[in-house]
């Protein structure tokens, strides 16, 4: 096996786990502040590829429109979903349960809602629109569609880490994701700093979609369920409740991927949920999770 | 003792009165025993991996019954008339498990007449236990996994689709004939596309040829790049890649912003799919591209049940307002073999059906071409011809380049870059 080979599936899966890290962001943030798992993470983010496939379909825009037309989608929607649905979670006794089954539901529905607008069949996103060339690393070729969709989930990740780290928001988002009793005994509006955490999550699910169709091929409405699993192996395998552990965990997935892509393909699929079982085993809070002492 | 004797009259009257007695007592428990419709239960997938695919071959068969029962039904021999027919069918999402519950349901609950597959291999694999366990004929448009058809079954029988053992013979006899040494073989992990590969390598390896690259990847894999250039590295002149249409959507567009070139590039669903790959990857990535052209891209003009490529196209396009592609065919046809398989049952028992398919095999023609089955259940009438896809204004068309009795053109061989 050659080291070009080696490179190229190590700058291959760096990309690849960048973009992960996108893709399984926003389902961090929303568990992370709220407790709740939204098991239609997937068909938000799907929800952005078509956002953008319909843009270049039918105002013949470039897909990256799709970025704004995401985050505008995420509010709009976001809000009334919220405010239907999360109060009510958060009264229950066992929020964690009942987020399961909701939003369970709520993919299923967003399943049959995709097919009925869109039908089953593949839908692309034009090459050329991000690009159409490849750029070379260290003598690697990628196409210029992968640089993009890792430079715009770094940017979407920093922009995140920012918001936590230089925003009054940011540190009550932060507090929320500590303890959120604490943070609503000290007077934070948990409510509202909640509503908006489960917007940017929506948000960054959104965005991710917008590369999806360059980074798997197609989007279709049955990939979605398979997206919010990858995603969760993802978070899981970074660090559950940590937004910023995705990162590693992506990093961690995409190089993994890659690497089984080389020398054992037939088990690449594999990857995120061998990974994830390790990870559980070894390290239950994840790579950059606090250490859970056993007792 | 005295012998009863019956004069010649009373004996005739007394045997025509038999006889129309008889008749009528035929008639009568005919007529009674008669259903009322023929219900052919199927299962179709509206979401999920095979929905386009399933969703055609159900819309074929669906055309199918809208016109014979435009005329009546079909007719059944075992009742000596015609019957209109009921398609019952349930959606199974592309899932496994849901589809195996939904086929039981099919036997168990509505007692459906004859049992048709969903489309493909996955789906179909979990019909044929059940069938055979209910003793219940399985027509199966498409499932063509080479497992299915290991022993003899009169449970089982493959109507559209050649089995996927022998799909890639014409291939693997072309690369032979084209002299390329150096193959590379992806594939999805499952039968159908693991069959194929097998017999690729097996025919192959006859020619003195062994693949440099020969490996199986997850059904659901979605990105390419990397073991594209893995593949690269072993220097082929030609790569086949055996998978679904997600597949080879991702695989194609993934060759072409790779910046690779290989001399041969081959998929499968182009030849199926051919006007949902250029939406997808477009006529410029496709071009120069291998495949199996299937009907109606590739026409048989005399057939003997039903129409012929040319009149299919024509009506379905009337009836349903699109073109038709190879699923819409594979699901008319399904619909031809059962309507012939029910004229000609002697009873209404799905032992007589076997046996009628049986007996049209190798005399029957359709607009897919040769009818043939063999004990096992699996269709070997047509095999599939190799064609590439070569530009044409902002398109590409078919040529049919293998075997060299059914080319329509030459193949361009290596491929040019573009």
């Amino acid at each position: 096996m050659s080291t070009s080979l080696l490179a190229y599936a190590l700058i291959g899966g760096i990309l690849y786990g960048i973009f992960f890290a996108l893709v399984g962001v926003g389902l961090n943030l929303i568990f992370g502040v709220m407790r709740m798992i939204n098991l239609a993470h997937g068909q938000f983010v799907l929800l952005g590829g078509y956002g953008a496939f319909l843009l270049v379909q039918h105002l013949h825009l470039n897909p990256i429109f799709g970025i704004p037309l995401a985050v505008a989608g995420a509010i709009v929607v976001g809000i009334p979903l919220y405010f239907a649905v999360v109060p009510r979670l958060q009264a229950s006794r066992d929020p964690e349960m009942l987020s399961f089954i909701l939003f369970f539901g709520i993919a299923q529905m967003l399943d049959a809602v995709l097919t009925m607008i869109f039908g089953a069949n593949q839908r692309s996103l034009p090459e050329t629109a991000l690009g159409g060339g490849n750029i070379g690393v260290l003598g690697q070729q990628f196409p210029d569609s992968w640089w993009v969709g890792a430079a715009a989930s770094l940017l979407a990740i920093g922009g995140l880490y920012l918001y936590f780290t230089r925003t009054r928001l940011g540190f009550a988002t932060r507090a929320i994701m500590a303890n959120r009793e604490e943070a609503l005994a000290t007077g934070i509006d948990v409510e509202r700093v909640s509503a908006i955490a489960f917007i940017t999550g929506l948000a960054l699910a959104g965005i991710a979609g917008v590369f999806v169709p360059y980074l798997l091929g197609s989007i279709s409405p049955d990939i979605g369920n398979e997206l919010t699993t990858t995603s969760f192996a993802v978070i899981i395998i970074g660090s559950l409740g940590n937004p910023l552990g995705t990162i590693v965990g992506g990093l961690v997935f995409g190089i993994g991927t890659m690497y089984m892509q080389t020398f054992f393909p037939s088990w690449s699929n594999l990857v995120p949920y061998a990974l994830l079982v390790i990870i559980v085993l070894i390290r239950p809070s994840g790579l950059l999770g606090k250490a859970v002492r056993v007792t | 003792m005295r012998r009863f004797r019956l004069k010649w009259p009373v004996l005739a009257i007394f045997l025509v009165a038999a006889s129309l007695i008889g008749t009528s007592l035929v008639h009568t428990a005919r007529a009674a025993t008669a259903p009322s419709q023929i219900k052919i239960g199927t299962l179709y997938a509206s979401s999920g991996t095979f929905a386009v695919a399933s969703q055609g071959q159900y819309q074929g068969l669906k055309y199918w019954a809208a016109g014979v029962n435009k005329t009546g039904g079909i007719f059944v021999k075992a009742y000596g008339k015609k019957i209109p027919v009921k398609i019952i069918a349930y959606d199974d999402q592309s899932n496994t498990s849901t589809a195996t519950t939904l086929y039981n349901q099919l036997i168990t609950q509505d007692k459906v007449d004859v049992l048709v597959a969903d489309f493909g291999s996955v789906l179909t694999s979990v019909a044929i236990p059940l069938a055979e366990e209910h003793h219940m004929l399985l027509v199966d448009p498409t499932g063509s996994g080479a497992n299915f058809f290991t022993k003899k079954t009169d449970y089982l029988a493959d109507v559209s689709i050649p089995a996927s053992t022998v799909w890639p013979i014409p291939l693997a006899q072309f690369i032979l004939q084209q002299k390329i040494k150096r193959v590379a073989v992806i594939y999805d992990s499952n039968d159908f596309d693991a069959s194929q590969a097998e017999t690729l390598k097996s025919v192959l390896a006859k020619g003195g040829v062994t693949p440099v690259y020969y490996n199986g990847v997850p059904t659901t894999e979605s990105n390419y790049a990397v073991l594209l250039h893995t593949i690269a590295a072993q220097r082929p002149e030609a790569v086949l890649e055996f998978g679904y249409a997600p597949n080879d959507i991702a695989f194609l567009r993934d060759l072409a912003s790779s910046g690779l070139h290989f001399n041969m590039t081959f998929t499968i669903f182009p030849g199926q799919l051919l006007a949902l790959l250029t939406k997808n990857v477009g006529a410029k990535a496709l071009a120069y591209t291998y495949t199996y052209p299937t009907p109606p891209l590739v026409r048989h003009d005399v057939v003997n049940l039903g129409d012929n490529t040319a009149q299919f196209v024509k009506n379905f396009t009337a009836a349903m307002h699109q073109a038709p592609n190879f699923l819409d065919a594979a699901g008319y046809n399904t619909g031809l073999i059962v309507q012939d398989m029910i004229a000609r049952a002697p009873a209404f028992t799905q032992l007589d059906f076997h046996q009628a398919l049986m007996n049209m095999s190798g005399k029957t023609t359709t607009v897919l071409g040769d009818f043939k089955i063999n004990e096992n259940g699996a269709q070997l009438g047509e095999l599939l011809p190799v064609a590439q896809l070569i530009p044409q204004g902002q398109g590409v068309k078919i040529v049919v380049v293998y075997p060299p009795g059914k080319g329509t053109g030459k193949p361009i061989y290596p491929a040019p870059q573009h």
